[in-house]
């Protein structure tokens, strides 16, 4: 599959090239290491709201997933002492279980009308973790979480917790396998019965392509990921409560990243990402403190009214 | 909420009086949806604004409550003009891209609420008495009463002018069939224009009625949001009196709720209403459209 590099791919490996070398020049630079690193974590988001978003459903409820994977690892890690690491991967289960009920569900739903489901569906897990103080300690949430934790290889040793640099490759590693492994599912037969299902869900069915199958794997691998991204993004920040991990915001993110970065690309999302993340951080939280998430909003809707294909394609767009 | 002694009256007039708002609430979002297709995501987040203009005015320039209602009226149908422009821009798939910008919008004005009047929870408190029916701990605040009248009356007005008159008459022509209207001669994008300005309006007059009753912060409109959407896929679009059976109905399962659970699932009512809805009449809308 990698004989042959489209021009696109060139650029991307390019551009994962310099993401893997930069910190070698400039070794200091911490608040980049963060930015950076979760510029990859959102990317990694990204790329699992587009797998189920190439089958044409257009999620505004991937908070539920989030939410449910960083509570799922952190109660494991509260109560049982785990290391994150296990604790991230089984708490993200909670996820795919919420799913596994989406899909049961949702069958039916297509266009708007999953999207608006999805924006309730977010409400459930939501109210109650909230309302169920003596397992989740309610609204006022767990603090102090376990941080990632250090890895030895011999006398080699590696702080994820601690070292900003190391947490950055870390988030880097996931987001560039995550990356690998869409490429890989795009120019498979599930990744081209998923855009066909989109483009024609009747004309799919005609070819025999088992439609809600094909569309249930895609949902099921996109809420493990991005339950693994909510419990790594817990145990970096080292707390949770519901209005932090089931927000808007959180479901807001993907979609933007992946519609301007160009849902047709396998690195669009995450180039959508690495542009708009560090832009809002670096560039308009000094300017704006408070409001400063709000740029989103107007970066969607620039998006959908001059690039409705998303940046990456933006030449080809008629 | 306390628990009166008459704990079911008490559940029926608060769900009556809750429900009849929840029916303006969600009586601009079925008329614009309706008239142009485009779903207003942001909705809320209007309605909440409105109900910061109106806490602002209040507040600070000592406005009586009363009469912040019709400058807000007045402001948001002139918010409701750009965001016609807008919408009126976005190509195909319209309703999917109508669903993603105006997300997009509803997180844009959440932030600026948030810059603009923090994220504390404010609520319009005007001096308005409340009556206790004698012999029984019973209670009804006159503004429990302002909130009934005007959202009936407001929905009453709509009512009357989509039914009887010729504005109307085009209007609900327009939401039954755009194509077939614009060849019976009716200029559909002027429709829509009037179909926005009366939704304005109507969230105009929701938004100071929201902050009076309701507690306003800047996330508050998400709820509103899916109010008005369960509200318009219940009722179909065009239907004011099933609009109100189902604000209502909605209401007193909400207070009812309230009373025997506790307040804290609230929210989890509205979110389930909608999910069965859409579960079990997936096309309610739509269905609408074929009769």
């Amino acid at each position: 599959m990698l004989g042959k590099l489209h021009p696109s791919s060139v650029w991307a490996l390019a551009a994962a090239l310099a993401l893997i070398i930069w910190p070698l020049f400039f070794p200091q630079a911490s608040l980049y290491f963060q930015v950076l690193g979760m510029a990859c974590l959102y990317g990694t988001l990204a790329l699992a709201w587009n797998l189920y978003a190439l089958s044409g459903a257009i999620s505004l409820g991937h908070a539920a997933f989030f939410g449910l994977g960083a509570y799922g690892s952190a109660l494991l890690s509260h109560y049982f002492h785990w290391s994150p690491l296990v604790t991230i991967g089984l708490g993200a289960l909670a996820s795919v279980v919420f799913g596994f009920l989406w899909c049961l569900v949702f069958r039916r739903l297509r266009g708007v009308y999953l999207g608006l489901a999805s924006l309730a569906a977010v409400e459930i897990p939501k109210v109650i973790i909230d309302n169920w103080d003596s397992l989740t300690y309610g609204s006022m949430g767990l603090m102090g979480l376990e941080g990632l934790p250090s890895l030895a290889l011999g006398k080699w040793e590696v702080a994820l917790g601690s070292n900003l640099e190391a947490q950055y490759y870390l988030l880097l590693a996931l987001v560039m396998a995550a990356a690998l492994a869409t490429r890989q599912i795009m120019a498979s037969r599930w990744g081209w019965a998923l855009r066909a299902l989109r483009e024609n869900e009747t004309a799919a069915r005609a070819i025999g392509i088992r439609t809600h199958r094909v569309q249930a794997k895609a949902l099921l691998g996109s809420s493990y990921v991005t339950g693994i991204c909510g419990g790594l993004y817990v145990h970096i920040l080292g707390l949770v409560e519901p209005a932090l991990v089931f927000s808007l915001h959180v479901s807001a993110l993907p979609l933007i990243f992946s519609l301007f970065g160009g849902r047709t690309i396998f690195f669009g999302p995450v180039l959508g990402a690495l542009i708009l993340y560090p832009l809002e951080q670096l560039v308009f939280q000094p300017l704006f403190p408070m409001g400063h998430a709000g740029i989103y909003g107007v970066i969607i809707i620039l998006t959908i009214l001059f690039f409705p294909q998303g940046i990456s394609v933006w030449k080809r767009a008629k | 909420m306390s628990v009166s002694t008459w704990p079911w009256a008490q559940i029926i007039a608060t769900g009556f009086s809750l429900g009849s708002f929840y029916a303006l609430v969600a009586l601009g979002f079925s008329l614009i949806f309706g008239i142009t297709r485009a779903f207003n995501l942001a909705h809320g987040e209007l309605i909440v604004l409105a109900g910061y203009l109106a806490f602002a005015l209040w507040k600070f320039y000592q406005v009586p409550f009363l009469l912040t209602l019709p400058v807000s009226l007045l402001a948001l149908a002139l918010v409701a003009l750009p965001l016609y422009l807008l919408l009126r821009r976005l190509k195909e798939p319209y309703a999917l891209n109508t669903l993603v910008v105006t997300f997009g919008l509803a997180l844009l004005l959440q932030n600026l609420m948030l810059v603009m009047f923090s994220a504390d929870y404010r609520l319009i408190r005007p001096d308005f008495p409340v009556f206790a029916i004698p012999g029984a701990n019973f209670f009804i605040s006159a503004s429990q009463i302002i909130l009934v009248v005007l959202s009936l009356l407001a929905t009453g007005v709509v009512h009357v002018v989509l039914h009887y008159s010729f504005l109307g008459k085009a209007l609900r022509a327009t939401i039954q069939d755009a194509e077939a209207a614009q060849i019976a001669g009716i200029n559909v994008n002027r429709m829509a224009l009037i179909g926005f300005a009366m939704g304005g309006m109507l969230i105009g007059l929701a938004g100071p009625l929201y902050g009076e009753n309701m507690y306003l912060y800047p996330t508050a409109g998400t709820g509103a949001t899916l109010i008005a959407i369960i509200l318009t896929i219940f009722a179909g679009v065009g239907r004011i009196r099933t609009l109100l059976l189902g604000g209502w109905l909605l209401g007193l399962v909400e207070s009812g709720t309230v009373l025997v659970i506790g307040s804290k699932w609230r929210e989890l009512v509205a979110a389930a209403v909608l999910l069965t809805l859409l579960v079990f009449r997936p096309k309610g809308i739509a269905a609408r459209n074929q009769e």
